[in-house]
């Protein structure tokens, strides 16, 4: 589903991913992780259109990010490691906010369930009220409005109690296993990795990483 | 559309408030300056009670252009209620149009025309004075030019016979045709002031462009405050792009400040009874199209929102001074024509639709617009 051919992506004289290549096929979830400036969050952006790759190719179900950007981005929910929502609104007006503008319509009943499906259950609250975990919830919820196939969360589960990550996680994991949907997510968090991922991506030669996934038997791929 | 309309109203719900309070802003702020200034103005002129006599042509002429004198408060008194006031300092002088003031001036007699009377507080009793004896004059200048016209007609004339009255109406009507002083002393404006029966005159329209050049940069500070980092990525995954998002919301904004542009006109009319023509119309879209292609562009520049309001207020503030709303500035224009040209409020204030800044600002739009966006490259 997801094809990613030796690409390459450098700030200037600095390179961040060197000659990368992989795929991930449909249903899947990946998990990314790596050292902190490793780079996960460079791939993420590159994957989600909003960064030209230096080199390489990527293809979404056959399409190019080259030639089909703006039908790609119909296929992608990007859940960005910075919380992006209207503090000042409540999560209702979050939710209407960004339906209005999207590509696909729900109605009330739908956007209010799609919060419900991963307990964020205080629709008429403002953000600024809300919690850290909470504000994760809405950030995600917003990101799924259109119903994208590939789903690319950054972070999605920084800073949050066990509780909300054990939600968010289930939510994620029924996703790919219902609704077929791709998901990429990065997390520093191992045992969230290990227990919700069916493949792990390590960025960087930290061997630290590798080590722990190896004793956890997973299927690890070492870029 | 529709649906951006929609998301703006979600935003505009929360800040219904503010936002009226900006709208209506130009129009509270230039009434009650105006208001402020007459009411003051009236409060300021020397009280002086006339005591009228008779009601012939002359006379009454002579009260009324001593009523259009802009420093003075005319009182229109009996003369013994007159004096009672004036004892009381509720006056500052009195002066009585004596029964037979026409007649003597016709007859040609200046003795006893007009009484006046002071207290020992009245400070302004001389000028009014000299001013009302300089009235008297004119008249009594006037009928004796038309006793010698008469004489001389006459004695010399053909069959034409010259009247007094007709002489003196002549006089009057050339007077006015040919004013001696004329002062081209002007607020925010080019053309002279039409009547200067004011001391200190703000022209509403001049007032209101300042006003609203502040209440628009002020409104939008939305472009600051929306164009935030963290929020940009979302417009990536969206049907609008966020360039295309912040264009159609200012064209919201643009609405909506025609629409309190229309109730200024409206205002204007009823409460201080400015004219509305197809020009003034015309001008003012003009301006209120310059001022929020002004403001994007302005708003655009900015990541902060404090950087952004001490700039408005300097704008505002450099602009009122050389507009001249806040002081005669015919030296500096004199000298240096082009802080005039300068100026995006001056061709409002002249009534001209075209202006220089509204293009340079839609040049500016378009440019920033076909340049490609941070999520687009
Ligand atoms: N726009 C940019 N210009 C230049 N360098 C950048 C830019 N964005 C990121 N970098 C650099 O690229 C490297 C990778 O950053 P990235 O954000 O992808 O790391 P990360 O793996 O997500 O780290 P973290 O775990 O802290 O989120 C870092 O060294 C960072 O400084
Ligand atoms: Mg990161």
């Amino acid at each position: 589903m997801l094809n990613i051919d030796s690409l390459s992506k450098s700030y200037g004289k600095k390179t961040i991913l060197d000659e990368l290549s992989f795929s991930i096929e449909q249903g899947e979830i990946v998990g990314l992780v790596g050292e902190n400036g490793a780079g996960k969050s460079t791939l993420l952006k590159t994957l989600a259109t909003l960064q030209l790759p230096t080199m390489g190719t990527i293809t979404l179900d056959g399409m190019s990010y080259g030639t089909q950007r703006k039908t790609v981005r119909k296929n992608i929910g990007f859940v960005p490691q910075e919380i992006a929502i209207w503090d000042e609104f409540t999560v209702e007006e979050n939710m209407v906010f960004f339906e209005k503008l999207s590509w696909k319509k729900k109605n009330n009943t739908q956007l209010k369930q799609l919060c419900l499906d991963m307990n964020l259950e205080k629709w008429k609250d403002p953000v600024k009220t809300l919690s850290g975990g909470m504000k994760r919830k809405l950030n995600l919820a917003i990101s799924l409005i259109h119903d994208p196939t590939l789903l690319l969360l950054d972070e999605p589960t920084v800073g949050i109690d066990l509780k909300s990550r054990k939600e968010i996680g289930n939510y994620l994991k029924n996703q790919a296993i219902n609704n077929g949907r791709t998901i990429l997510y990065t997390s520093h968090d191992m045992d969230e990795i290990i227990h919700l991922c069916d493949r792990v991506l390590c960025i960087g030669n930290d061997p630290f990483y590798q080590e722990i996934l190896k004793d956890a038997e997973k299927d690890v791929i070492i870029m | 559309m529709m649906n951006i309309l929609q998301t703006r109203l979600i935003h505009w719900k929360r800040q219904w408030v503010s936002l009226l309070f900006w709208l209506l802003f130009p129009i509270i702020s230039t009434l009650l300056i105006i208001q402020l200034t007459s009411f003051i103005q009236e409060d300021s002129k020397v009280p002086v009670g006339i005591v009228l006599q008779e009601d012939t042509a002359l006379a009454t002429t002579l009260y009324e252009s001593i009523k259009q004198t802009p420093l003075i408060r005319v009182h229109d008194l009996d003369e013994h209620e007159a004096l009672a006031q004036l004892e009381k300092h509720q006056l500052d002088s009195v002066f009585v149009i004596h029964n037979g003031y026409e007649a003597n001036i016709q007859k040609n007699s200046r003795n006893h025309l007009i009484t006046s009377y002071r207290s020992d507080l009245s400070f302004a009793y001389t000028p009014v004075k000299e001013m009302i004896v300089s009235f008297v004059q004119q008249d009594t200048g006037r009928s004796k030019a038309a006793y010698i016209v008469k004489d001389l007609s006459d004695t010399y004339g053909g069959g034409q016979q010259w009247n007094w009255k007709d002489v003196v109406s002549k006089s009057v009507d050339i007077q006015k045709k040919e004013d001696l002083l004329r002062t081209t002393f002007s607020f925010t404006d080019g053309s002279p002031t039409a009547s200067d029966d004011e001391v200190i005159q703000f022209k509403p329209w001049g007032l209101w462009a300042l006003f609203s050049l502040l209440s628009t940069l002020l409104l939008f500070d939305w472009l600051i405050k929306e164009n935030r980092l963290s929020i940009l990525p979302r417009f990536a995954f969206i049907r609008i792009s966020f360039k295309n998002y912040m264009l159609q919301n200012a064209l919201f904004y643009t609405i909506l400040c025609i629409i309190f542009d229309g109730l200024a006109l409206l205002t204007f009319y009823f409460v201080i009874h400015e004219p509305i023509s197809l020009g003034l119309i015309a001008a003012m879209l003009s301006y209120r199209i310059m001022l929020n292609a002004g403001a994007f562009v302005l708003a655009i520049c900015f990541k902060n929102l404090y950087l952004y309001y001490s700039t408005s207020f300097a704008l505002v503030l450099l602009f009122a001074i050389s507009s001249g709303a806040i002081m005669p500035i015919d030296g500096i224009i004199n000298r240096v024509p082009w802080v005039e040209f300068l100026n995006p409020i001056y061709p409002f204030l002249q009534n001209n639709v075209v202006n220089l800044w509204l293009l340079l600002f839609a040049v500016w739009i378009i440019s920033w617009y076909v340049r490609k966006e941070k999520f687009d490259a």
